[in-house]
């Protein structure tokens, strides 16, 4: 790569919004479902029928703009976006021109060896989904379900230079939804959707010629596309060859990228007012009940995890990535356990069994009095740090209770003498030869003695009174 | 309660006059031509005479669902599209006790003034069967002209309710812009359209406008702003360069304001600067709305198509070339042409600027005067094919109903009586949601001129 060309990265990124029901029509919102099932009239675009605004639709958009810092339109209005597309049932789509929920935004993102950058935000608005086409054998299949879906559409000015950077800012930015509640985020399972613009240049000659890419289904891909986009329109580049105004599918089982179709000229989608609905005002309430639903962002969170509870880098990036984790967090050093030791827990143990089952924190029976709980046991010494991995594996298979996880399999530390004694004396009498070695001075194997105390004992054996008992017997 | 819906209640409420009002409205139309479809469906006529409209068969049309019943939009590509459920103005009749007797034949999706431009059927003026209903609501203006119903729903988008009223001689309503639900009626023109009302007696049409004024929640752009009148002293009438009119046209227009004068109103003449504008800012909005509100009979979920193709986008442009008329590929293409970028400045943007000046023009003059007189047409009802009145003139002479439906105003025509064998008449514009006083001035001119039915029209009154 030629380092002294300027590389321009803008996205465009569509969310679907979580809502009960769909952006113009009484039907159910779910994901999912058999095909055909949540439709109506208004959703399939039959003649007569109207728009009807969902205003919950709006404070999600709303919302959204407010955290990405955008001037919130004090007065939104749809348009009609024109083209045929089989899916599309109206072949045009309600979506948003002249007044969008909110123009010009920042957002800072930590690009972490990169530094932190600001990225500017052209604008949010709020569109409708299409349907979907299913092709088998010789047919095409439609299902609707997705029909009038409420979609969020993200545009960033060209700020990010970088496949990594584009990577970093559309993980935040899931976060960000997802702390805001208003989306899952996830691209995977297509609740996030991102298509990016590059160009490259020379410095200081502004932008280049445009290429779109689509079809990347994970933030990595994203990066994976623009890194491959990159190399391969710096050596066009360099070596004097045209870059073409187009758009180009990524091809994930290959790594490359490849033409979809030329645009010799820009899509022309013949805007206008969608004349079937009001313009939407927001007034004092609306507002205050948008700010009421704001929280803090991800990456102030994260500074804050690392500032507040002396986290380590890692530990706050990885606490952070999940809201659920934060409050888990949150709640369970509240309750008086160390910051250190929980934040520990949760980026060693805790993760571990969530990467095992493929779950999320909130799908598991983890909560954080379980946690402190678990944590308490530990401190008091009524259960080693060993089997308290037991314990936690237990809370996430059997949803219990850790004081009844251990009552219940008896695995209370044995902390009393003359009970210790008993199994030190047994450990003593089966091992002569060991003995004999140790009294002959080799004081090493008394480990090996240890760990035999403690593989009699199940592990519950108070590792500290062990030893002193131990060391009183064989002098 | 309207004596006409006494008049139709005690009627058709002896079976054996039933049978005979169904097999009389078949024969008269086989020579109309008002429906593309009539059924009198099985009705509770005990619980019927107890509602405000109970009885009363109605005619709608095509463009409006009905549950279960066809909606084709006089269109070939609508031609066997079954609606699966009611328009609200239409079940807010029912619920009044009005029935649903049929669905009329108008021009394909509303586009034209002559009711030529249905590719389902023909329609004729019953007054003269060589002659045109007018358009775009033509079946249902001829279906009451010929006595068939005495109340039918038409749209108006530019006219298309007074202006076939105007040439079958009845009354034509079109109320102000959200005053009806628009859901069920079939878009042409969004912005500029209202379901209206054709009637032989002013107060049903009045009890029928109430019955389906309020808001609508499947509507948003609809409201349940209170019906008023304000008591008009003065009446503004639009001055016109004689020559515009045809000369029954230009009589019915000054004999018009002479009884008002009689009748003790100050008849002012007035001009509009912006009316020169009305019909290329009317065109371009329409078509503009029509391009995108017709996207959707592709083939694929709407209008008939083969079904099958390589590519989606064949599948298209054959169901639209075959399912389309002349005139509606026309208006499609020159709404595409004025959204397109690098024109929509000069062509839409611009006509919407026009539309805001004609409403601010005429919202000042509606303040100083409560009702605005005009003409409906400039002709009587034309001759079928008739090359004096070729498509292009047909739109020029849109001119006069277009008004008000760029201001979203109210507009009543009214009859005045016949002149040479063919019914004339006016209409009066006023401001919004000011109803009552077009239905108070039309009362008055109806004791001068009743409805006149042509020789041949059906008579309920001697059914026994």
């Amino acid at each position: 790569m030629n380092s002294s060309l300027k590389i321009f990265i803008g996205l465009e990124i569509h969310i679907h919004l979580k809502t009960e029901s769909k952006m113009f029509c009484p039907c159910s919102a779910h994901y999912g479902d058999e095909p055909n099932t949540n439709i109506c009239p208004i959703c399939l675009g039959y003649p007569g029928t109207l728009p009807l605004l969902n205003e919950r639709a709006i404070e999600h958009g709303y919302l959204v703009a407010r955290a990405l810092g955008c001037r919130l339109s004090n007065r939104i209005s749809f348009a009609r976006k024109n083209y045929f597309y089989p899916d599309m049932p109206k072949n045009y789509q309600i979506s948003q021109h002249n007044h969008p929920v909110g123009i010009g935004g920042t957002i800072e993102v930590d690009f972490n060896d990169l530094g932190a950058k600001r990225i500017r935000i052209h604008n949010v608005h709020l569109e409708e989904d299409a349907g979907k086409m299913i092709h088998a054998n010789d047919a095409t299949l439609l299902d609707y379900n997705r029909a009038g879906y409420p979609l969020l559409e993200i545009v960033t000015e060209p700020d990010l230079s970088r496949g990594e950077e584009a990577e970093l800012f559309l993980r935040d930015f899931q976060r960000l939804v997802r702390y805001l509640k208003v989306s899952d985020g996830n691209m995977e399972e297509g609740s996030m959707k991102c298509d990016a613009n590059i160009s490259i240049n020379l410095p200081g000659r502004g932008l280049g010629t445009k290429v779109e890419l689509k079809n990347m289904n994970s933030p990595r891909f994203v990066r994976l596309a623009l890194g491959y986009e990159i190399e391969r329109q710096s050596k066009l580049f360099n070596s004097g060859g045209e870059i073409v105004q187009e758009t180009r599918l990524w091809n994930e089982n290959r790594d490359i990228t490849l033409p979809m179709r030329r645009k010799e000229t820009p899509d022309d989608y013949r805007y206008f007012p969608e004349p079937d609905m009001p313009s939407f005002v927001s007034n004092a309430a609306f507002l205050k009940r948008i700010e009421n639903q704001l929280v803090e962002l991800p990456l102030a969170k994260k500074r804050r995890l690392q500032s507040e509870y002396d986290l380590k880098v890692e530990q706050a990036e990885f606490i952070h990535n999940d809201i659920a984790m934060v409050t888990l967090f949150e709640d369970t050093v509240k309750s008086g356990a160390s910051a250190r030791n929980v934040a520990a827990w949760l980026s060693s143990d805790v993760r571990k069994l969530l990467n095992r089952d493929k779950r999320t924190l909130a799908d598991t029976p983890l909560n954080a009095s379980r946690f402190s709980s678990l944590l308490t046991l530990v401190d008091q010494g009524r259960i080693s740090g060993k089997i308290a991995k037991n314990v936690l594996k237990d809370i996430f298979s059997e949803d219990a209770d850790p004081e009844s996880i251990v009552e219940k399999k008896g695995w209370f530390q044995i902390s009393d003498p003359n009970e210790l004694g008993k199994i030190v004396d047994q450990v003593v009498s089966q091992n002569p030869d060991v003995i004999e070695i140790i009294s002959g001075g080799d004081s090493k194997q008394k480990s090996w003695l240890m760990g035999e105390i403690m593989r009699v004992s199940n592990g519950k054996a108070a590792p500290e009174l062990a030893k002193k008992i131990l060391d009183e017997r064989i002098g | 309660m309207p004596p006409v819906k006494q008049l139709w209640f005690s009627a058709l409420n002896k079976p054996h006059v039933r049978d005979k009002y169904v097999q009389r409205v078949r024969e008269i139309d086989k020579k109309i031509g008002s429906f593309l479809s009539f059924k009198l469906e099985e009705q509770d006529w005990t619980a019927l005479g107890r509602k405000p409209l109970g009885g009363v068969p109605v005619a709608v049309k095509d463009n409006i669902a009905v549950r279960g019943r066809k909606l084709t939009c006089g269109s070939r590509i609508l031609e066997n599209f079954v609606a699966p459920y009611t328009a609200t103005a239409i079940r807010r009749l029912e619920n009044a006790g009005a029935l649903v007797v049929g669905k009329t034949n108008m021009d394909e999706f509303g586009m034209g003034s002559s009711n030529e431009h249905s590719a389902l059927g023909r329609t004729s003026n019953p007054w003269d069967l060589q002659r045109v209903p007018g358009g775009s609501s033509g079946g249902s203006a001829a279906a009451v002209a010929a006595g068939l119903v005495p109340l039918a729903v038409g749209s108006d988008t530019g006219g298309s309710v007074r202006q076939p009223a105007n040439f079958c001689g009845i009354y034509g309503f079109k109320p102000t812009y959200g005053s009806i639900s628009r859901y069920g009626l079939t878009a042409y023109a969004s912005s500029l359209e209202v379901i209206g009302l054709f009637a032989v007696d002013i107060r049903l049409l009045e009890t029928a406008f109430e019955t389906m004024h309020a808001e609508d929640e499947f509507d948003q752009s609809s409201f349940s702003t209170n019906i008023s009148g304000s008591e008009v002293k003065k009446i503004a009438m639009l001055d016109i360069d004689p020559g515009m009119l045809e000369t029954p046209v230009a009589e019915a227009y000054t004999q018009a304001a002479q009884i008002l004068r009689e009748r003790g109103y100050v008849v002012e003449k007035v001009n509009l600067v912006t009316l020169k504008f009305v019909i290329p800012s009317y065109y371009t909005i329409a078509n503009a709305e029509a391009s995108a509100n017709l996207a959707r009979f592709d083939g694929i979920r709407y209008g008939s198509g083969s079904g099958y193709s390589q590519n989606p986008i064949n599948l298209i442009k054959e169901a639209r070339s075959r399912g389309f008329g002349d005139e509606v590929k026309l208006r499609i293409l020159l709404g595409t042409y004025v959204l397109r970028s690098g024109f929509k400045d000069q062509y839409y943007i611009k006509a919407q600027r026009v539309r805001t000046l004609i409403r601010k023009e005429l919202g000042v003059l509606l303040r100083n005067y409560p009702l605005l007189l005009m003409p409906v047409f400039p002709t009587q009802a034309f001759l079928r094919a008739d090359s004096e009145m070729d498509n292009y003139k047909q739109r020029l002479s849109d001119i006069f109903t277009c008004l008000a439906n760029l201001a979203g105003l109210p507009a009543l025509s009214v009859p005045i009586g016949i002149n040479r064998g063919l019914p004339t008449g006016v209409q009066f514009v006023a401001p919004a949601f000011g109803e009552k006083s077009l239905f108070d001035i039309a009362r008055g001119f109806s004791e001068v001129f009743p409805v006149q039915f042509p020789p041949g029209a059906l008579e309920i009154e001697r059914m026994r």
